[in-house]
C-alpha cells in the first residue's frame, strides 16, 4: 500500500506578504485558510482537520473557534521548525487516505519580521529544559547561535569539500531574485538582482552573505486536502500528491549535525529516496523544484542529495543558468523565500500547485508534458517533501 | 555616528582642527600658582577619602599622588582665557563633542613636595587626535602636558589625555555576564565541571570505550549506560569555521570567529577561535574562556601563532620569588567613597558627585576620578612596597590607563605584578591592574626607586 495519489490538494490561499502585517498571527491564518476554502469551493463546516507546525502560535482549536469550524476529527503539529512544511501535507493525505479525515487545512502564519525575528538569537532555545535545549548548549553559549551563522559552518565546509564559491552561492539568490522581479505577490516584485549585488553585500557569518539568507516576512498560507475523488467535484483542477515523505539521518540535531562524517544534509537524501520511492519517478521526470532557500548553500545541497546532480557537482549545475526559468530544471519560480516570502516554505508548496494547475505567473512550461513538481521544506533540521502531479 | 568624509562632518572636523592648531601654537601657558600651598588639612583629607596610611605623609611630606591636586582649579568657574586644555574642551563642546572621560594620566615625580612649598603649573596642548570611534562614542583624544614647578625647580610632570566624545554614539559595551547559559543536567554537567577545572572532557563508554561528544546517557554502539569521561589532549584540527559579524549577539564582541574543531580523540565540539581564521585542517589547541564562576567555555586558538598567556619564564626567573606577586586587594566601590575622594582631589566635575547629571551625560551613575585611582594605585603598591622594600622607597613615576569606569556597588580588585627589579639601577617596576565587573578599570605602571630613604 502506498501514500501516493490517495490525497489531493484541491484549494490554495495565502494574506499578502509584508514586514508588518498590523494584524495579529491568529487573525492571518484565519484569513489565508478562508481564501483557501475559497479557493477550493469549501466552506468552514467542510473542514474536519487542522494541520500546522510546532513553531506556529496558532492553536488548531483557536483558529477552528475564528472561522466557526464544528466538530474537528484529526489535528496534528509538526516540529523542527520549516522542516515542517511539506510534512503538514503528509500528515493531512495519511489522514484523508485512512478515512481518518475528508477536509484538512494546513496552515503556518508568522509575524516573523514584525514579531519574533527568526534571524536574531533566539535565546530561549537555549533555555528550554529538554533535550533541544541540552543540544543547544554546544552552541549557543559560544555564540553560534543564529541560523545563518549554523549554517555557514556546513556552508565552507562544503566550499572546502567540492571547490564552490560565494558566487556559486550567489547564483541561487540571481535565480530567485529574478523569479520575484515578474511576480506581483513577491516581496521584490520589479527588484532582480546581479551576481555583483550579491558579492557586494555585507556579511553576515561569513562566508554567507546578505543576499545569501532568505527575507524575514510577516504572512500567512493554507493548504487543503482531500480525497482525490471530492478534489475531482470541488472548484479547481485536483491536484496530486504523488509522494509525501518526512526524513531525518544519523547523527540528526536542529541546524547543528556537525558530529558525523557528513555535515552536509543527508536527511534530505533520505526524503528524496522516499519521495522517488512512492511516485516510481526519477530526478529526470520534474519539471520544475521548489527547493527550500533559507540560505543558498543549502540549495546546492539539495540539488546533490535530491539526484538532480551528482555529489559536489552542484555549483556546476547551477552555473549555466539552469535553475532559472527557461532553464533545464527552474527552480522556484514564484521568486522562493529569498525573493517572494518567508512563509516557513508553506508558500512554495502553494506555488507547486499553481505549476500544476498552469496557473504560475512564472509558469514553467515543461510541466504541460511533465507535469510533477517537488517540493522540500527547511534544511539543516529533520525535514520533508513531496511530489506534486497532475 | 556620523563619517568624517561627509559634507557636515568634514567641515567640522576642519574647524576643530583649526582652533586645536591655534591652541597647540600657543605653546605653554604662564606659570598658575596653585590656590593654597602644600599644607596638612588637606592632606589629611585625602588621606581619609583615599584611605592612605603612610606615615611620611603626616610628618611633612605630600604624596605624590596628589601632585595634581594642588593646581586643580576647584570650584570657581573661571578659567583663564588662554588655557589650552579648557580652550580645547570648549572648541569641542561647540561641535557636540559634550561628554568627557579620562583615558592617560602618565605622572612622573621629581621629589616628595613637603609643607609650605608653594607650586605652580604650566600647561600646554600636546595633540587633539580624531575623530575616533570608541566604546563609548565618537570622540577626540586631547593631550595635554604640565609641568610643576616650586619656585623655579621642576618637581614633576604630567601626560594626561582625556577622550571627547559625542554622548550616545557609542557602540553598545559588551557585557559578558549576558552569555547564553547551557541548559546543564546529569548528562551534560560532568563537561563544564570539566572546562571550570580547565580540563576538556570527553564522554567515555565504560562499558565498550567509544568516545563521544555531544555526551548523551545512552552509548549509540552498546546501549550502555554507565559513562565515565577522559581528558582531552586539548590539540585539533580546524573541521570549519564562521566568522560571524550580525546580528548583535549577547555577551559576545563582534566579529566572532566560531570553529567547529576536530580533536586528536576524533570527536567534533564547537568552540570560539581566538585570531583570525585560518585553512581547514589547521591545527589548534584548547584555552579556556572563563565568563563567571559558575561558567568556563573552551576555545581555541591556532598552534603556534598565540602570544604566551603568562610572562614568559625567563622574566619571571629575574624576580626574587618574594617579590613576584602582590597581595590581591578588593575595595568595594561606594558613593560616598567616590564623592569623598572626589572633593578631596578637588574635582568637582559633577559627573563625580551628582548621579542625575552623571546619567544625564550617558553614565550609569557617577564614578571615580582619574586622581582617586591614581591615589588607590599608589596606596595598593606603597602598602606593598613599605613591607617588601622598607619604608624609604619613593615613587617616580606613575603610568595609567583608564578602561572600564568604577561605579558605587562595584567592587575593584587589584592585582600586582613585579615587572623589573634592577638592583644596580635600585628601581622597581610593578604593574598594577584594577578590575571592576565589566572589565578593566585600570592598567598602571608605578616606578619605585629604592635606597633612597637615608638622604631624601
Amino acid at each position: 500500500m502506498s501514500l501516493s495519489g490517495r490525497a489531493a490538494i484541491a484549494g490554495i490561499g495565502a494574506t499578502e506578504f509584508s514586514k508588518d502585517s498590523g494584524r495579529s498571527e491568529l487573525q492571518l491564518s484565519c484569513e489565508a485558510t478562508l481564501a483557501a476554502l475559497a479557493d477550493a469551493g469549501l466552506a468552514a463546516h467542510d473542514v474536519d482537520g487542522l494541520v500546522t507546525f510546532t513553531m506556529d502560535n496558532t492553536a488548531e482549536i483557536a483558529l477552528a473557534r475564528e472561522l466557526g469550524i464544528g466538530d474537528l476529527r484529526f489535528f496534528s503539529r509538526i516540529s523542527y521548525g520549516g522542516g515542517a512544511a511539506c510534512a503538514t501535507v503528509q500528515q493531512a493525505a495519511m489522514a484523508v487516505a485512512t478515512g481518518v479525515a475528508d477536509v484538512v487545512v494546513c496552515y503556518r502564519g508568522l509575524n516573523e519580521r514584525s514579531g519574533q525575528r527568526f534571524g536574531q538569537v533566539q535565546a530561549w532555545a537555549a533555555s528550554q529544559e529538554n533535550t533541544n535545549g541540552l543540544d543547544n548548549a554546544w552552541s549557543y553559549p559560544h555564540g553560534l547561535s543564529t541560523p545563518a551563522a549554523t549554517v555557514a559552518v556546513q556552508a565552507r565546509r562544503y566550499m572546502h569539500e567540492y571547490g564552490a564559491t560565494s558566487e556559486d552561492f550567489g547564483r541561487v539568490a540571481v535565480a530567485d531574485r529574478r523569479h520575484a522581479a515578474t511576480n506581483p505577490e513577491a516581496f521584490f516584485f520589479g527588484r532582480p538582482i546581479t551576481l555583483r549585488d550579491h558579492q557586494a553585500s555585507r556579511m553576515i557569518a561569513d562566508p554567507l552573505r546578505l543576499l545569501d539568507c532568505c527575507q524575514e516576512s510577516d504572512g500567512a498560507v493554507a493548504i487543503v486536502v482531500t480525497s482525490p475523488e471530492r478534489a475531482a467535484d470541488l472548484a479547481q483542477p485536483s491536484v496530486s500528491i504523488t509522494a509525501a515523505a518526512q526524513g531525518s539521518a544519523a547523527g540528526q540535531f536542529v541546524m547543528t549535525s556537525y558530529y558525523r562524517d557528513d555535515i552536509g544534509v543527508p536527511e534530505m537524501g533520505v526524503v528524496a529516496g522516499e519521495l522517488w520511492r512512492q511516485s516510481g519517478l526519477g530526478p529526470r521526470d520534474i519539471a520544475t523544484a521548489v527547493l527550500y532557500d533559507h540560505f543558498t548553500p543549502y540549495v546546492l545541497m539539495q540539488l546533490e542529495e535530491l539526484g538532480f546532480c551528482g555529489r559536489g557537482e552542484a555549483k556546476d549545475f547551477v552555473a549555466d543558468g539552469a535553475i532559472e526559468l527557461g532553464g533545464r530544471l527552474p527552480v522556484n519560480p514564484h521568486g522562493g523565500q529569498l525573493g517572494e516570502a518567508y512563509v516557513h516554505g508553506m508558500n512554495g508548496i502553494a506555488e507547486a500547485v499553481r505549476q500544476v494547475r498552469g496557473t504560475s505567473v512564472n509558469q514553467v512550461d515543461r510541466v504541460e508534458e511533465s507535469p510533477h513538481v517537488l517540493v522540500t521544506a527547511g534544511t539543516g533540521v529533520p525535514t520533508s517533501g513531496l511530489i506534486l502531479s497532475r | 555616528m556620523t563619517e568624517p568624509h561627509d559634507g557636515e562632518g568634514s567641515r567640522d572636523h576642519a574647524l576643530i582642527m583649526a582652533r586645536c592648531e591655534e591652541m597647540k601654537a600657543r605653546g605653554e601657558t604662564y606659570p598658575r600658582l596653585a590656590r593654597d600651598p602644600v599644607n596638612q588639612p588637606m592632606i589629611n583629607n585625602w588621606l581619609e577619602a583615599i584611605g592612605e596610611t603612610d606615615p611620611r605623609f603626616t610628618e611633612g611630606e605630600a604624596p605624590p599622588a596628589m601632585a595634581q591636586v594642588w593646581t586643580m582649579y576647584g570650584l570657581d568657574p573661571r578659567r583663564p582665557a588662554r588655557d589650552p586644555l579648557h580652550g580645547t574642551m570648549a572648541v569641542l563642546d561647540e561641535a557636540g563633542y559634550t561628554s568627557v572621560l579620562g583615558t592617560n594620566s602618565d605622572q612622573t615625580y621629581g621629589r616628595h613636595l613637603r609643607l609650605g612649598e608653594q607650586v605652580s603649573v604650566t600647561t600646554r596642548l600636546e595633540s587633539v587626535v580624531g575623530p575616533k570611534q570608541t566604546g563609548v562614542g565618537e570622540g577626540y583624544f586631547v593631550t595635554t602636558r604640565s609641568t610643576w614647578r616650586v619656585g623655579e625647580e621642576e618637581v614633576g610632570s604630567m601626560s594626561f589625555r582625556v577622550l571627547k566624545f559625542r554622548p550616545g554614539t557609542g557602540r553598545p559595551v559588551v557585557d559578558r555576564s549576558r552569555t547564553v547559559r547551557p541548559v546543564l543536567n546529569r548528562d551534560n554537567a560532568f563537561f563544564f565541571e570539566g572546562t571550570r577545572l580547565g580540563e576538556l572532557r570527553i564522554q567515555r563508554c565504560n562499558a565498550c570505550g567509544t568516545l563521544r561528544h555531544p555526551p548523551g546517557p545512552v552509548c549509540p554502539c552498546c546501549h550502555g549506560t554507565d559513562q565515565g569521561h577522559v581528558v582531552a589532549s586539548g590539540r585539533g584540527t580546524l573541521h570549519s569555521w564562521v566568522v560571524h559579524h550580525a546580528p548583535q549577539l549577547p555577551g559576545k564582541q563582534l566579529p566572532l570567529t566560531i570553529a567547529l574543531v576536530e580533536l586528536e580523540e576524533g570527536v567534533r565540539m564547537v568552540g570560539a577561535l581566538e585570531g583570525d581564521a585560518l585553512e581547514i585542517g589547521a591545527p589548534v589547541e584548547v584555552v579556556y574562556e572563563e565568563i563567571d564562576d559558575a561558567l568556563t567555555l573552551a576555545a581555541w586558538r591556532p598552534i603556534g601563532s598565540a602570544e604566551p598567556a603568562v610572562r614568559s619564564a625567563e622574566t619571571s626567573a629575574d624576580v626574587e620569588p618574594a617579590l613576584g606577586v602582590l597581595p590581591a586587594w578588593e575595595l568595594p566601590i561606594t558613593p560616598t567613597l567616590v564623592v569623598s575622594t572626589a572633593l578631596a582631589t578637588r574635582d568637582f566635575q559633577d559627573v563625580h558627585h551628582d548621579r542625575d547629571l552623571a546619567v544625564a551625560r550617558g553614565s550609569r551613575d557617577i564614578f571615580l576620578n582619574i586622581l582617586t585611582t591614581t591615589g588607590l594605585v599608589q596606596r595598593y603598591v606603597g602598602e606593598w612596597a613599605r613591607e617588601a622594600i622598607g619604608p624609604g622607597f619613593v615613587v617616580r613615576s606613575c603610568e595609567l590607563r583608564l578602561g572600564a569606569p568604577a561605579h558605587p556597588g562595584d567592587t575593584l580588585r587589584f592585582v600586582g605584578t613585579v615587572a623589573d627589579s634592577a638592583e644596580e639601577a635600585e628601581v622597581v617596576t610593578v604593574d598594577v591592574l584594577g578590575m571592576v565587573s565589566v572589565g578593566e578599570h585600570v592598567r598602571a605602571r608605578v616606578m619605585l626607586a629604592t635606597g633612597v630613604g637615608e638622604d631624601s
